[in-house]
């Protein structure tokens, strides 16, 4: 069964995209979930709505309309944070809020494509094209060539960042260019696991990783390996059973907290030197 | 000796709440000193306005540069009040945080001469028998000196230290100063450090800074300790302090003088 399942060339494309934004979100989960703003992703995805909404009434393609709107809500949620010192989550909520608003409104307004949108909003990963793969590629390209070149910048300022400042890290622009990069991110997720799920990718398989590793490397390795799995198992069995494939992936990343926090219990890696 | 920091008319408020105002002073090559106050008075927020942590009014220099062009962080080590300990999950071993200090390399590669100077600051605060556990499973003791090699890492010429003793034990406390006194006379590493523990640190002092709102004193150590008239305009924190350098024999002028004090 597996090797006809593979043989489909959507099966083919819809896992190589799934396997290569999981890992790119795990990645850049990692350093959410450690700085605490795990929750940008969910803000942004909501965001999404408003890209995906815009871009179905234009009639363009809502990857390339959403990833302008996300990242400039992301920036925002940034910019609202800092510039009126109102807290982070508080933020995320406010612009969270309104992202969700302005793409009901708009699809209200413009009616006629609520069966589009609900593929969006639940994700269908056998529809990705080409295009879409080859875009996930860069994405996770751009994320590893980030983590070689600044990874001890980038610990640094997600352990203690006004230490990172006096080192003269410019912990600002890492800051922008990640919440930049995961809005990238989010929206090519939203083919993966949809709209409602893709803060799963970013939250789960990082804090499965960090319940169990003991080094920081192992962590970024085990978030991307969970991240990948979970979207072949998770497909396989959406294959196998005819279920929804976004849902089905973030319950195998559930899975996979879930036998985590049992293995962390009995030490995890942090035993096993 | 060259100025190693210079505060001209710097001041700093929370939402129009004025928490430091008009302060000035300079810090020489070779200086030991230590910042004292009551709480609330804006010494932490002076340290990270000299540090570039927060933006206020007035005019800084670091090493003779203005801070916003400064850019040779290494020589200067700082150790915040509190650790990092909001991180708990972050797996990060000792040996990994002190190499946090060094920031020269960007990726992940560490080389030769860097692991030496890891191992050479974990020497010197006592942390290299356990540089391969995890930071969080630290007491907050030993994190504490394992922050301090963070510090010292980049053989820095300025210490920035922000009551760095409060979660260490007599023994390690009475090492830390040690430490510091060792770093300030052999080494001529400045050192500018808020306290509250005047007895063990006041005889490596050379100079003392009161801070409440505004800088109401800054001399020698024999000024402080011997001016009535410093004492009466300072009241009851600045006496305490005075009289706590003099029951632990750490009056420049020897320990029978408190009755000149007073």
């Amino acid at each position: 069964m597996i090797t006809e399942f593979l043989s489909y060339g959507f099966v083919q494309r819809g896992l190589a995209a799934g396997s290569l934004v999981a890992a790119a979100c795990a990645l850049l989960g990692v350093f959410l979930v450690l700085k605490r703003l795990s929750l940008i992703g969910d803000g942004m995805s909501h965001v999404c709505l408003t890209g995906v909404a815009a871009a179905l009434l234009l009639s363009a393609n809502p990857v390339y309309v959403s990833v302008p709107v996300v990242a400039a809500a992301s920036l925002g949620i940034m910019k609202l944070a800092q510039k009126f010192k109102i807290y982070g989550d508080a933020a995320i909520g406010i612009v969270s809020a309104a992202g969700l608003s302005v793409g009901l409104l708009i699809t209200a307004l413009a009616g006629g494509f609520n069966t589009d949108l609900l593929g969006y909003l639940f994700g269908s990963i056998l529809t990705v094209s080409k295009d879409e793969a080859v875009l996930c590629g860069l994405l996770l390209a751009a994320v590893l060539a980030g983590l070689f070149f600044f990874y001890r910048d980038l610990t640094s300022a997600c352990f203690d960042e006004p230490f990172a400042r006096t080192r003269g890290i410019a912990v600002q622009t890492i800051n922008t260019v990640l919440v930049v990069i995961t809005s990238v991110a989010v929206v090519l997720a939203f083919k993966v696991v949809g709209i409602f799920l893709i803060s799963a990718l970013l939250i789960i398989p990082p804090v499965s990783a960090l319940l169990i590793s003991r080094t920081f490397k192992q962590v970024l390795w085990l978030a991307a390996c969970f991240g990948v799995a979970s979207v072949w198992v998770g497909v396989y069995l959406s294959f196998v059973f005819n279920i929804p494939s976004g849902a089905t992936i973030i319950l195998v990343n559930l899975c996979i907290l879930a036998l985590s926090y049992g293995w962390s219990k009995m030490g995890g890696l942090k035993n096993a030197r | 000796m060259p100025s190693v920091i210079e505060a001209q008319d710097v001041s700093f408020a929370y939402v129009r709440v004025p928490v430091l105002e008009h302060i000035s002073f300079a810090v020489n090559a070779g200086d030991y000193v230590g910042i004292i106050g009551p709480n609330g008075g804006g010494k932490t927020t002076l340290l990270k306005l000299l540090l570039g942590l927060e933006k206020g009014k007035g005019q800084i220099k670091l090493f003779g540069q203005p801070l916003r062009t400064f850019k040779a962080w290494r020589k200067i080590g700082y150790l915040a009040q509190k650790s990092p300990v909001s991180q708990g999950g972050f797996p990060v071993s000792a040996e990994e945080v002190v190499l946090m200090g060094l920031s020269e390399r960007h990726g992940s590669g560490v080389s030769v001469s860097e692991l030496k100077q890891v191992h050479e600051a974990m020497q010197k605060t006592r942390t290299r028998e356990y540089a391969g556990r995890i930071f969080h499973d630290l007491s907050i003791g030993q994190q504490q000196r394992v922050l301090l090699a963070r510090a010292l890492v980049s053989r820095p010429e300025l210490l920035i230290l922000d009551e760095p003793s409060t979660a260490l034990d007599p023994e390690s406390r009475e090492m830390f100063f040690d430490l510091l006194g060792e770093l300030n006379t052999r080494f001529g590493v400045t050192i500018l450090l808020i306290t509250h523990d005047t007895g063990e640190v006041g005889k490596y002092i050379s100079k003392f800074m009161y801070i409440d709102k505004t800088l109401v004193f800054y001399g020698t150590k024999q000024e402080f300790c011997h001016s009535a008239a410093v004492a009466e305009k300072l009241g009851a924190f600045a006496q305490h302090t005075i009289d706590h350098l003099h029951n632990h024999g750490r009056c420049p002028l020897g320990g029978s003088c408190g009755e000149e004090v007073r």
